[in-house]
């Protein structure tokens, strides 16, 4: 489908949240709201970088079971393994976090850049090429990530690279076509970076966070590296806490610890919580939950890219819905038509479902969802089906009362951030 | 076996794959491609391609696989 223009969602809002961590903080250590690591303290914390040949670090990125950060949880070494040796290959790092409740990406860029340069530094030695990009969409991270560059004498090849800052435009796919020129918007084949990317050539592209933790892993040899997180993907990561949470901010826990205890939950606390943000999954039992992305996949909410939210029990947790699910339905890049037509006919559903209209509009915006489903080039439609379908299950009380008397009762409590379209 | 595809950014909802291959492509309320679901049975390989060619966008295809 071909459509003029891409909306765009104003992100350079600069206040960072609180930075905080359940136990030692890696990522984070040095790191406040207020205060930046410089190189120096960068290399007191730290110690020198020392080069690591590309077979050490596949087999250590192995060891240690890494998965991409930015929401799709793919194997590091695999991606590894699947680049050319060749001057001509390119790392690109993505920062261009696009989703309005995330700020773990641009927290490590504002306040720890060096390790995200070290982390691609690392795999740019071990690949033998010079060629590093960073992505970024807001001033802020950008400055920081430059000061950075200028604080070190080993980077100076690397490029910062202002791109869009649509929804989708942060899909790393999105970034490459538009550091290749084109429009900031997938494309309609699936081609891997790691065949198909800057410049048309091998790129090995990841998340930010990826990133710091490959730095992190260059700095720490792999047995040091797995002496925190659960077996099965040790280490620590960084998530979002919005909403009626113990620690709103940004937040380094070891992996493997329980949901519930990140959000302080009794046992057998029913409160919905979201998992995964906004292309993310709303549940309503988590004891059995912990912060593992192959855990979470499997019981079937995703970490994503690490955003969980709570809507307290005085706050109506659909009128949040329907505002997420229009801000979903106008992120749409206009490229695909089931996304394009299905999204905003859905988030008329959803808000038809606040203003209790009953089982007719409910058995369509059903219907929509089946429709939309695995229709697009890009994980938007499947994100957003995902997000509203586990909100009219776990939300079914709530559902009931909007349904019997047009409202529940509970105020709109304006927790989870859409930044209006600029 | 061969399978449909559909590149969705090229696809414009003209429709005219489903009125050549109506045994496994039916339109949503948008005009846009609903494909059933599965690999293309050989007896329906060249309706296939023919409704590919057919398509003004370019975005039908049938993919070996």
């Amino acid at each position: 489908m071909t459509m003029t223009d891409v909306p765009r969602i104003a992100t350079d809002h600069d206040r960072l949240p609180p930075v905080l961590a359940f136990g030692a903080p890696r990522i984070l250590a040095g790191a406040a709201q207020d205060r930046r690591v410089d190189l120096a303290a960068h290399r007191t914390l730290h110690g020198a970088l020392v080069p690591r040949s590309r077979g050490w670090l596949s087999s250590s990125l192995a060891q240690v079971r890494m998965k991409g950060r930015g929401g799709a949880a793919f194997p590091v070494s695999i991606k590894l393994d699947a680049m050319p040796n060749a001057r001509s290959a390119s790392v690109l790092v993505n920062g261009s976090e696009s989703e309005p409740a995330s700020w773990k990406d641009r927290v490590i860029m504002r306040q720890c850049p060096h390790l995200i340069l070290d982390g691609a530094l690392t795999i740019a030695q071990a690949l033998r090429t010079k060629r590093i990009t960073i992505a970024v969409h807001d001033a802020a991270s950008a400055r920081s990530l430059e000061q950075a560059c200028r604080e070190r004498s080993d980077a100076s090849s690397v490029t910062i690279s202002i791109t869009g800052n649509a929804f989708v435009g942060g899909e790393i796919r999105a970034v490459i076509n538009g550091l290749n020129g084109g429009r900031a918007l997938p494309g309609g084949r699936r081609v891997l970076p790691t065949v198909d990317g800057i410049d048309h050539k091998a790129t090995f592209a990841s998340n930010v966070e990826t990133f710091a933790q490959i730095g992190l892993l260059a700095l720490l040899g792999a047995t040091e590296y797995a002496r925190v997180g659960s077996t099965n993907e040790p280490g620590t990561t960084l998530v979002t806490m919005v909403g009626d949470v113990p620690f709103p901010g940004v937040i380094e826990v070891p992996i493997g610890i329980p949901i519930a205890s990140l959000l302080q939950s009794p046992p057998g606390d029913r409160r919905a919580v979201l998992i995964g943000g906004y292309h993310g999954t709303w549940v309503d039992h988590i004891d059995h939950l912990v912060v593992e992305r192959d855990a979470l996949r499997i019981a079937g909410a995703p970490l994503n890219a690490g955003v969980i939210a709570r809507i307290s029990a005085d706050h109506c947790a659909l009128v949040e819905v329907a505002r997420v699910t229009s801000l979903l339905a106008s992120e749409s890049a206009g490229q695909c038509g089931p996304c394009f037509f299905g999204l905003p006919a859905i988030a008329r559903g959803v808000q038809s479902m606040v203003e209790g209209a009953g089982s007719e509009p409910m058995s369509r915006m059903v219907r929509h969802l089946d429709t939309v489903s695995g229709r697009g080039a890009c994980a938007h439609p499947d994100g957003s089906v995902q997000f509203v379908r586990s909100a009219m299950l776990t939300l079914d009380a709530e559902l009931r009362q909007h349904t019997e008397h047009g409202t529940c009762g509970r105020i709109d409590g304006h927790v989870l951030p859409v930044v209006a379209a600029a | 076996m061969s399978t449909l595809r559909v590149d969705w950014t090229r696809c414009d909802g003209h429709g005219l794959c489903a009125r050549l291959l109506p045994e496994r492509i039916a339109l949503d309320e948008w005009g846009f491609p609903i494909i059933a679901a599965g690999e293309l049975d050989d007896g329906l390989v060249r309706a296939a391609r023919r409704a590919a060619q057919a398509c003004p966008a370019l975005a039908l295809r049938v993919d070996k696989s």
